[in-house]
Parts: C-alpha cells; structure tokens; sequence
C-alpha cells in the first residue's frame, strides 16, 4: 500500500496539505509566504523571550533544517541580530543542544542582554575622537564668478 | 492625500530598488573571494535579486572588496563615477575601511571612503560571506528607507 502511495507521489501531495494545514490554512500560508517567501513544515523547538519561534526538520537538506521564524510584532523588519546569543549556537549548528535542554550554560548577573543592530535609526552607534586631527583637511576655495 | 499617494510611491520605488541590487563585478584582494563565495549556491545572493554585472554603467552597488592601493585609487574613481544614479557603495573588510593591516603602508589608501562615499562598512579581514550577505541586506533596509519622490513632490 505505501509502496503505491510512493510510486504515485500520494505522500508528497500529503506533506503539501499538511505544511499548508501547519501554517494556519490558506490565508496564514499566504500571509507566511509573503513575509518570509517559504514555507515549510517542521516541529517547534522553542521559543526565546522576544517570541521569535525556532523550528527542525530534518527532511530539509543539511543547513536550512533549523531555522526561525520572526516574531509577528517586527512584521517584516525582522533582522538576522534578532536572534538572542543563546539561540544563536543552536540555529549555526553549533551545539544540538537549545538552551532550555543544555545545563551547562554559563549564567553570571554581569552578562548582558544582547541587543538588535540599530544601525539606521535613533539608537545607533556613532563614533566621536577626543584627540585633535593629525591631517588638516583640504577646503576647495569657494568659486568667485 | 498627496502626501500619502507620494510616500507609497517611494515604497513601490524602494522595493522595485532594493529586489534588484546589481553589484559591479569588482575584486581587488583576498576579500573578493568571500564575495565569491555570495554568488556560490551556499549563500546564493541571486535569491535577494542581487546579481553581478559586469559593466559598471548596469550596476547600483560597487562592493569594494579589498585593500584599495593608490595606483588602484583612480581606476576605482572612474568606475564609481561611470556608475548611473542612484548607486550606493558597500566597504569589504577592514582594509577598504580604514586601511586595516597595509594603513601605515606608503601606497595604500587608508580607506576607501577617503575616494568614494560609503553607505555601508562590512567589518572583517576578511568579513564571512554571512557577513557581506548581512551587509547587503542593511543596504536593503536603506534603500527601503530612500525618500524620493517626497523630496521632489515637497521641493
């Protein structure tokens, strides 16, 4: 019987109705393929604190079996520093271990919360020099006609 | 209501923009093999719209990818300036930055925002092919961000 099912490719036909039914119907399918253009079927890891969600299949060739799916409340300015440190092992094959499963994960009070890459708004980084210039600028003369 | 029509105006403008970012096919050093390795199926850039051109008057982006010598200096000038408006310029590791390694070095350019305005540094020496990709994609947001039409329509 699944031979026939096999040698008729039923079971691919299967597995597209169950990623469509996994990602929430038609109009979630949609709305899944038009704000990360893929869609696949794959078990739920984990979940970090900003709500990104974590993802494996292992019927998806070596280096797109994990992967994440952004936080609906970035919309589509998700960006790859959205990814907390302690998921990052994880997600780069790293470790197999996600951070809720591995116990020897180091914790100290003084380590910091990671942050997004704020280029390009308010919050950037803008280096300053406290030392005066060593190189005095050329300044073009200003066209007198 | 005119200020609304124009704004998403710009964003059809943007996206249309930031779906077809062609880089100038433009290696200088050791950098430009990351680059490669982009285009390379592992990476694959063709999925961002992103393809090389190997003309400069067909490309948007000049992805400076090395250290920029001063007898390169020049050559690199008329490429930038044979490129059609808008084009941005992606600075590849740490010697196209600021000079890196060769910056006390009597024939290097310390950078080469000191030739062509940079919009985006990729730190490295030399940056991951996941760190160049990563800067392409910060180019898209800020192609996303251009105001275009708004400037024109409020001038």
């Amino acid at each position: 019987m699944s031979n026939i099912t096999k040698f008729l490719a039923l079971d691919k036909v299967a597995t597209f109705f169950n990623i469509i039914k996994q990602n929430g119907g038609i109009r979630g399918s949609l709305y899944k393929l038009y704000r990360q253009d893929e869609l696949k079927d794959g078990t739920l890891v984990g979940e970090d604190k900003f709500g990104n969600k974590y993802f494996e299949n292992p019927r998806f060739f070596y280096g797109r079996n994990r992967w994440v799916e952004y936080s609906d409340k970035y919309n589509m300015n998700y960006d790859g520093s959205q990814v907390p440190a302690e998921w990052f092992g994880w997600l780069h094959y790293k470790t197999d271990l996600p951070p809720h499963l591995d116990p020897s994960r180091p914790k100290y009070k003084w380590m910091l919360d990671g942050n997004e890459n704020l280029s390009g708004t308010t919050g950037q980084y803008t280096p300053y020099s406290t030392t005066r210039p060593t190189v005095e600028p050329w300044q073009p003369k200003p066209r007198s006609s | 209501m005119a200020e609304y029509a124009v704004a998403r105006l710009d964003d059809l403008l943007n996206w249309g923009r930031k779906g077809s970012i062609w880089p100038m096919t433009f290696g200088l050093a050791c950098c430009a093999v990351e680059m490669m390795h982009i285009a390379a199926p592992r990476y694959d850039m063709d999925r961002y719209g992103v393809v090389f051109r190997a003309s400069p008057r067909q490309s948007d982006v000049m992805i400076v990818a090395g250290t920029l010598t001063n007898k390169m200096a020049p050559a690199l000038r008329k490429v930038y300036d044979q490129m059609p408006d808008p084009r941005w310029v992606i600075s590849m590791g740490s010697c196209a930055n600021g000079g890196g390694y060769y910056h006390y070095s009597y024939s290097v350019v310390r950078g080469c925002d000191r030739i062509v305005p940079v919009d985006i540094y990729v730190p490295g020496c030399p940056p991951t092919a996941e760190a160049l990709l990563y800067g392409v994609l910060q180019l898209q947001k800020k192609v996303k961000r251009m105001k275009t039409v708004q400037i024109w329509y409020r001038k």
